[in-house]
């Protein structure tokens, strides 16, 4: 079941550079896949294809359900301002693939202040990570408090950075007015079908 | 269109840079020229105007002119669009102009712009490409630009988007970009007002930008399509 009524779900991932959006999507593909969901994915790497080029090289899906689109130095304006290459990616995803039940749109790494267009995601989740700093969350950036889910990745590395884990995901709570913050550590697959639950619950309609 | 006013709204509102068409995606060489050093800031706009000069007036100008002309005629739409695919022999400009065109038509499909679907539906049945001179030519019909208008509008996204590349790529500052486009504002207007040369006459010479885009394809730390 899809939200948008056009084709397969679409959802965002988004966040800073490095806090592991790529490394969530390496784990939840072959998860959402086991619950025998069919999908795809668009990168919109700042200056290469490297993520794209990773997602294939791991095999997790055929290579042509993995595309790359180029945001011509502006990683805000090809997610929000401006999705339309973002949007035609998604369309024609749509078109070969006709049972896609979901589209997982990743950001290029970008900052705080990024967030994902309305009319180009269904559902839209911002990554951050613990070795980034526990006052991220009081920064009150528009992706922390706008996304719909927020994750806080590399959780294991609370006590080497100095992060009081408990106050950083407190806060983030606090600023998000009560919606969801989810903790994972996606080298150690922990925390990841938490996320996956919380993106079939709200687009798919289709739980753990 | 029922005052001047309006008109002149509606071209402000689709030759907006911000216009969501995802023209921020393309230099058209730029990118390589730049990092290859072949092209400096003073020798920006001379860059542009030969752009203008020799891509769009000789080629862009005429395909929309008869496509804006041609606007509610599928069966013409299809034939100029294949005959701008033809003619583009660079590939990245040819890959360039589909996405781009495709991009602006998809968001003309979702705003209900008058022809954008049908001819949406020849793309998406393999009958048409998807070109962007052909695009422009239909949308802008189909929001109520007249011919001069329209061309217009065609020209200055052209323009306004090299500079805001070169912007990116630190090769111009923002007040050199509006220095440009004005310095360019009377030839895109007289361009513009012309009467349409017929489809024998297009033509394109542009080999720095050319080959820039040839090289381009290549190179694996990119940040536009072309």
């Amino acid at each position: 079941m899809r939200t948008n009524g056009h084709g397969a779900a679409r959802v965002g991932i988004g966040g800073p550079v490095g806090s592991g959006k790529t490394a969530l999507l390496e784990r939840l593909i072959p998860l959402l896949r086991g619950r025998g969901i069919d999908l795809a994915v668009i990168t919109n790497d700042l200056v290469t294809h490297e993520d794209a080029e990773r997602l294939r090289r791991a095999r997790l899906l055929e290579p042509e359900r993995i595309l790359a689109v180029e945001a011509g130095a502006c990683p805000h304006t090809v997610i929000r301002e401006d999705p339309t290459l973002n949007m035609e990616a998604a369309d024609s995803l749509d078109r070969i693939f006709p049972d896609l039940d979901l589209i997982l749109i990743e950001s290029g790494g970008d900052n705080l202040a990024s967030t994902f267009s309305l009319d180009l995601v269904d559902y839209w989740l911002f990554v951050i990570d613990v070795a980034g700093g526990d006052d991220i969350p009081r920064k009150r950036g528009p992706g922390v408090i706008q996304s719909d889910l927020l994750v806080i990745n590399k959780i294991d590395l609370h006590p080497y950075v100095g992060v009081d884990l408990q106050r950083m995901r407190a806060e983030a709570a606090a600023v998000r007015n009560g919606r969801p913050v989810l903790c994972t550590n996606c080298r150690a697959d922990e925390g990841i079908a938490a996320v996956a639950d919380a993106l079939c619950d709200a687009v798919l309609y289709r739980g753990a | 269109m029922s005052s001047a006013p309006e008109a002149l709204l509606t071209a402000l509102q689709f030759g907006d840079g911000q216009f969501p068409g995802g023209g921020f995606a393309f230099s058209w060489g730029l990118e390589s020229l730049v990092a290859d050093g072949r092209l400096a800031r003073a020798g920006f706009p001379a860059f542009v105007g030969g752009q203008l000069q020799h891509r769009w007036a000789g080629f862009d100008r005429i395909l929309a002119a008869h496509a804006h002309a041609a606007a509610s005629d599928l069966p013409r739409l299809h034939a100029l669009d294949d005959l701008a695919d033809a003619l583009m022999t660079v590939d990245s400009a040819r890959v360039g102009s589909r996405r781009a065109g495709r991009a602006l038509l998809g968001t003309h499909v979702r705003l209900g712009t008058p022809g954008a679907a049908a001819f949406r539906g020849g793309v998406a049945a393999g009958q048409a490409h998807g070109h962007l001179p052909i695009v422009q030519g239909v949308v802008l019909a189909g929001v109520g630009l007249d011919r001069a208008a329209a061309l217009a509008v065609s020209a200055y996204t052209m323009a306004q988007a090299l500079c805001t590349a070169a912007i990116r790529l630190g090769l111009i500052g923002h007040l050199d970009a509006q220095r440009t486009l004005a310095d360019l504002r009377p030839g895109m207007a007289r361009l513009a007002a012309q009467d349409s040369p017929g489809l024998d006459a297009i033509s394109t010479f542009v080999p720095v930008s050319d080959i820039a885009m040839l090289r381009h394809a290549d190179q694996a730390q990119r940040l536009f399509s072309n």
